[in-house]
């Protein structure tokens, strides 16, 4: 470690506290202050606020860096003989602005837990997680080495198995950190060895330390072939659908959902899910040299957006629709980026979208929490019930994100999913802005479903309870059991029930503030952001068909809602009903999670395990034991020989020696 | 390989000390336990305050064997008393020093026989330190067999579950390989025709190539046992699970590395083509080992047991290191047997305090833990993430070094060894949600939290793991000091 601080660049010191703080805030809380709550509270925020601004004051003062010169600023972490990793910070404007996204919504979720999570027991080693995941999403972000990224990666995921099983003594909480955790490290293999694969094709050339910038150079000069390419492209594709959920190992993210609010506004929908996207963004030119790969990885993303929407129109957990947008969401922007890849496109649409998304994300999770927080269930049936559009400020937000979400001018999900449709327009298959206008038709509707639903209440004896009622029998085994849980561990701390409102306490509408102010300003941003990262806008000349198409879109599936959902005769049944195949079809998820359990007892545990086990018990250790018994065995029955029989002995001594003389003898 | 005399006999100090402390010990009474544990104790950190000393103080740039101390012991045999530390021996002197000290006050709540005990635990450590330390093959030989022999009385008298069973399961086992290996050593003394068992000497010896192959397999084997090599892997298992909390923790955190450290230091030094003609075999070996153990570990349902298949795992990544034979995987496979003894270690210690309590390690019946005792089970957490591959830990680099390395030797074996990582995780994650998560068990709430004095050893454990895993450099180019030269000797 060659940390020289005297000769250090003040830059690469800016970007080691903007990681390194985080981390010694985790630690510190760990070790020492984990019994006292304010004292942790204020360790976290300070050591989050530093680098937040820092993060704000690169942003706007580094200059020069640009896509194809980024600064790289690193010293070596570890030199072994080939293997070398570098640690160090590779800033260019796209990890710069993700670099703000990540820092501002960090530090935003830290001030709401400060009124969600008051009074929990755990109350300090939740901010000390949540700085290990400030620490290592800051570190993914800026990551100089493809090696590092792994490593914040791999942090991430640890960060989010801890947060996820924060309320660790309820099974499904647990049950929940572990699956996500297993679940997206079978993609995270696909990874690792995508990258050992990297460097066993490059053999000849020393690739230093597996740099971002030499890999994207890979596609470029095309030092390999394109067949190497893909195969690298898709394994490193592995990782990217594994922590942003897409098919067929999207399954961990809605269980995801049994962590706090607050981390499922973090960590399951604005930042750590978009880390796999941001890493396609990330190594955007490596992919772009393999059509195959980018190819599959569009036909991918979009099975994903369209399972993710159909089952989203059937949840009942508010944070379940919630979970399954954000699915579909991260789809959008896997699809936005393929296609670009594919038409020799810019990764601009599908970056826009993630940084749209993780603002009107949060502000819909966030808000899902004021609602959680204050009527003490997930199910926003119950909560409209109980009078949920009575709480002015969450309601006012949660209308924007939604329409954000929606795709409606002028916020700002409107600009950015209009992007995305664009750049499947250029494809020559339309198959696919087909298969992304139908996305953008059902993430309207379901959205809407649910603002409907909070927005007009029914009194208790509309006929539209009776469906509901009949419905929860039905779907009983499907999100029932996510119903009510999170207020079992969390209600029982002396939280306000539904007799002692206080509205909304400040910490926890401010950030709803702020994040509203971001969705509605920052489709506006839209010519300056691409400015930024791409160095120059391109005018865009506006696709009057697909504009009108699109818009077209989301306001059928709001329309269809509205019959559905929000009218004062509709019956709450959707037109789903009507298909009672396709509806089970949807409430069991696709069988998704049927798969992956059969997966795993079957194959897993019922047979390799199973056969290995029984092979070291009785054929390894089975004959030792064998070889053990048999040496017993044939001792005694030597003993036998021992007689003390005088004349046996003599008998046996005489024909021994008969033999040997008879040998010799004709031997001769 | 140049030798730089000690100018203070660092090594022999290192090694005596407990032999020191164990005559001590013979003269105080049975219930003088204050008296016997500080003893053991002040034995034990002088030699853990030397392994840090040597660790710390060897000069990498100078290279070669540091701190050598050269005594002319049988001239008739040519067998000379000759320690040494190198890049690769001193972060296995410092894991064992780090062990055994942790070990003496992991075991301060013992109640039953706490003079022998100690007694038999610092004979056991002499003869580690002692194989760790020796570039000649007698005492090496010596040490190993010092160091097997308490084992058996350790297990037999202090032990648990099915004890006298394992006990002489393991000790046949290993005598077994013990036949292996002393034919090796002297084929090769004969051969040489040098009437030497200076390692160094026998080294400069161009051995025929059957004489090379024919040794290198017999130690291979011979060692392999020590080192859980499958398919002679079944003894540690029983062993660990058997043994007492401190037993298991020299036992699966330093004993089983003698095994892999000796055919480092022993087969593949003096017999080069021996082993360049069985290094698929090893590989071949080792990574069944790896997939084999993680799932036979996924379907036990003992504490220790889980603990004892993810041995099997992990040592077959150091068997993998071991059979690139670059200069990346042997980085590896050395850091992996620090790594993976910390780790080791710190597993054992955790278990040990919780089994002390409960008696009980089955991890249907334990659960909610974390509630219970949120020290004690932050400790086994820690280890079992560590286990489990997470980055920022030691065993992380240690394992990534091996793997790349792997594909790039043996591409499919070193695939298989990657993607058994995942059932690895499941694995290390769902004992620890069965033991840690969930309601707890009334029958166990009303046990205390680890206090700070017990929680020491475990913090000294955690501390090792987590420096040396934001600060690999500092191992790795220890090893590499001593791993360049001796793949450019090959």
């Amino acid at each position: 470690m060659g940390f020289n601080i005297g000769s250090v660049d003040p830059l690469f010191l800016a970007c080691f506290a903007i990681v390194a703080l985080p981390a010694l805030a985790f630690g510190t809380i760990m070790i020492f202050t984990w019994r006292r709550d304010n004292l942790s509270l204020g360790i976290s925020l300070t050591c989050s606020t530093i680098p937040l601004i820092l993060a704000w004051w690169l942003f706007f003062t580094v200059k020069g860096a640009t896509l194809a010169e980024p600064i790289i600023l690193q010293v070596n972490w570890m030199v072994s003989d080939a293997v070398v990793v570098p640690f160090g910070f590779h800033l260019d404007p796209v990890s710069l602005l993700m670099l703000v996204i990540v820092a501002t919504i960090s530090w935003l979720i830290q001030i709401y837990s400060i009124g969600y999570m008051e009074g929990d027991p755990g109350f300090a080693r939740y901010y000390a997680d949540l700085s290990l995941f400030g620490m290592a999403m800051l570190s993914l972000v800026s990551a100089s080495g493809m090696v590092q990224l792994f490593i914040s990666w791999e942090l991430v995921g640890l960060a989010s198995y801890l947060l996820i099983g924060f309320w660790y003594e309820k099974f499904s909480a647990s049950e929940a950190g572990k699956k996500a955790f297993v679940v997206t490290r079978f993609g995270d293999i696909g990874f690792y060895m995508g990258l050992v694969f990297l460097l066993y094709f490059m053999k000849d050339i020393s690739l230093f330390g597996l740099g971002i910038a030499d890999i994207n150079n890979i596609g470029l000069t095309q030092k390999l072939t394109e067949a190497q390419i893909t195969l690298c492209a898709l394994l490193i594709f592995c990782g990217v659908a594994g922590k942003s959920a897409q098919f067929p190992i999207h399954v961990w993210l809605p269980d995801a959902m049994e962590g706090p609010t607050p981390v499922s506004a973090l960590l399951h929908s604005a930042t750590m899910v978009a880390a796999g996207v941001y890493l396609m963004t990330r190594l955007f030119p490596f992919f772009a040299a393999s059509a195959t790969a980018m190819a599959v990885v569009l036909a991918i993303s979009t099975i994903t957006l369209i399972l993710s929407s159909t089952i989203g129109m059937v949840a009942r957990d508010i944070k379940q629709v919630w979970a399954y947008s954000t699915i579909s969401q991260l789809g959008f922007m896997a699809m936005g980026l393929a296609a670009a890849g594919l038409a020799h496109g810019t990764l601009f649409a599908g970056y826009y979208h993630l940084t749209t998304h993780a603002a009107f994300k949060a502000l819909l999770f966030l808000c899902a929490g004021v609602f959680i927080h204050h009527f003490g269930t997930n199910d926003f049936f119950v909560m409209s019930k109980d009078g949920g559009r009575k709480l002015m400020i969450p309601m006012v937000t949660v209308t924007i994100a939604a329409l954000a979400l929606a795709g409606i001018f002028p916020f700002s999900g409107f600009f950015s999913k209009e992007l995305v449709l664009a750049q499947l327009w250029h494809l020559d298959n339309k198959l696919w802005v087909g298969l992304g206008l139908f996305g953008a038709f059902l993430t309207a509707y379901y959205t809407f479903r649910v603002i409907f639903v909070l927005l007009f209440p029914r009194p208790d004896d509309h006929p539209a309870w009776q469906t509901y009622y009949v419905r929860e029998e039905v779907a009983g085994h499907g999100h029932g059991a996510h119903g009510h849980e999170e207020e079992e561990a969390h209600g029982s701390h002396g939280h306000g029930g539904h007799g002692d409102h206080h509205g909304v306490p400040w910490v926890m509408a401010f950030p709803l503030i702020v994040l509203a102010g971001f969705t509605l300003v920052l489709g506006f941003m839209q010519t300056r952001i691409e400015k930024f990262l791409l160095g120059e806008s391109h005018p865009h000349e506006l696709n009057y068909l697909l504009l009108v198409l699109a818009v077209g879109c989301a306001l059928g599936g709001i329309g269809m809602a509205w019959l559905d959902w929000g009218r004062a005769r509709a019956n709450w049944s959707g037109f789903l009903s009507k298909f009672p195949m396709l509806e089970n079809f949807f409430i069991q998820k696709w069988y998704m999670d049927h798969f992956w359990r059969w997966f795993l007892n079957t194959v897993i545990y019922g047979t390799f395990s199973r056969i290995f086990t029984y092979n070291d018990r009785r054929v390894v250790d089975g004959g030792v034991d064998a070889v053990a018994l048999g040496t017993i065995g044939s001792g005694r029955l030597l003993s036998f020989i021992q007689t003390a029989f005088l004349q046996l002995n003599l008998l046996f001594m005489v024909l021994v020696l008969a033999g040997v003389g008879i040998y010799l003898l004709m031997g001769r | 390989m140049t030798e730089h005399l000690a100018s203070f006999p660092y090594l022999s100090c290192m090694l005596l000390s407990p032999v020191v402390g164990l005559f001590i010990l013979l003269f105080l009474k049975e219930h003088q336990r204050l008296a016997i544990r500080m003893v053991s104790l002040v034995a034990a950190g002088i030699s853990f305050g030397l392994s840090i000393y040597t660790f710390v103080s060897y000069d990498k740039a100078l290279g070669g064997l540091q701190f050598v101390e050269k005594y002319q012991w049988v001239k008739a045999f040519g067998i000379t008393y000759f320690v040494g530390v190198e890049g690769m021996n001193a972060p296995l002197l410092l894991l064992t020093g780090i062990v055994i000290f942790t070990g003496v006050l992991t075991m301060w709540e013992l109640q039953e026989r706490v003079k022998e005990y100690f007694i038999f635990q610092l004979a056991l450590v002499t003869g580690v330190f002692g194989v760790f330390m020796s570039y000649d093959m007698f005492f090496f030989f010596l040490f190993y067999e010092i160091a097997v022999v308490p084992m058996y009385i350790l297990i037999l008298i202090w032990g648990s579950t099915r004890k006298i069973y394992a006990a002489m399961k393991l000790t046949l086992y290993l005598m077994a390989g013990s036949g292996l290996i002393i034919p090796g050593i002297l084929l090769l003394y004969s051969s040489s025709g040098l009437f030497t068992f200076n390692m160094l000497q026998l080294h400069a010896v161009q051995f025929s190539p059957w004489v090379q192959k024919l040794t290198f397999v017999l130690m291979y084997l011979g060692f392999g046992v020590l080192a859980g090599v499958w398919p002679f892997h079944t003894w540690s298992p029983v062993g660990h699970v058997a043994a007492p909390t401190a037993v298991s923790m020299l036992h699966a955190g330093v004993l089983m590395k003698l095994g892999s450290f000796a055919i480092l230091r022993v087969a593949m030094y003096l017999c080069p083509q021996g082993f360049q003609y069985w290094a698929q075999f090893m590989g071949l070996l080792a990574a069944t080992g790896i997939v084999y153990g993680v799932f036979v570990g996924l379907a036990q349902t003992d504490l220790k047991y889980v603990i004892g298949y993810s041995s099997v795992s992990h040592m077959g990544i150091v068997g993998l290191g071991l059979a690139t034979g670059t200069v990346d995987g042997l980085n590896g496979a050395v850091f992996q047997m620090f790594a993976h003894g910390v780790m080791t270690a710190l597993f054992f210690s955790a278990v040990g305090y919780i089994y002390d309590r409960t008696h009980t390690r089955d991890i249907h019946e334990l659960g909610g833990f974390s509630k219970i005792m949120p020290v004690a089970s932050a400790f086994f957490i820690t280890a079992a993430l560590c286990g489990a591959g997470v980055p920022g830990m030691a065993s992380f680099w240690a394992e990534l070094l091996v793997l790349i390395a792997a594909v790039k030797v043996f591409p499919i074996r070193g695939l298989f060894a990657i993607a058994s990582l995942v059932i690895g995780a499941l694995f290390a994650l769902r004992v620890v949600q069965n033991t840690f998560f969930n309601e707890p068990n009334p029958k166990f709430t009303h046990f205390e939290d680890v206090s700070p004095f017990l929680g020491l050893p475990r913090m000294i454990l955690i501390g090792f793991l987590i420096f040396f895993g934001l600060f690999p450099q500092v191992m790795v180019s220890m090893i590499k000091s001593s791993i360049v030269p001796f793949i450019q000797g090959m």
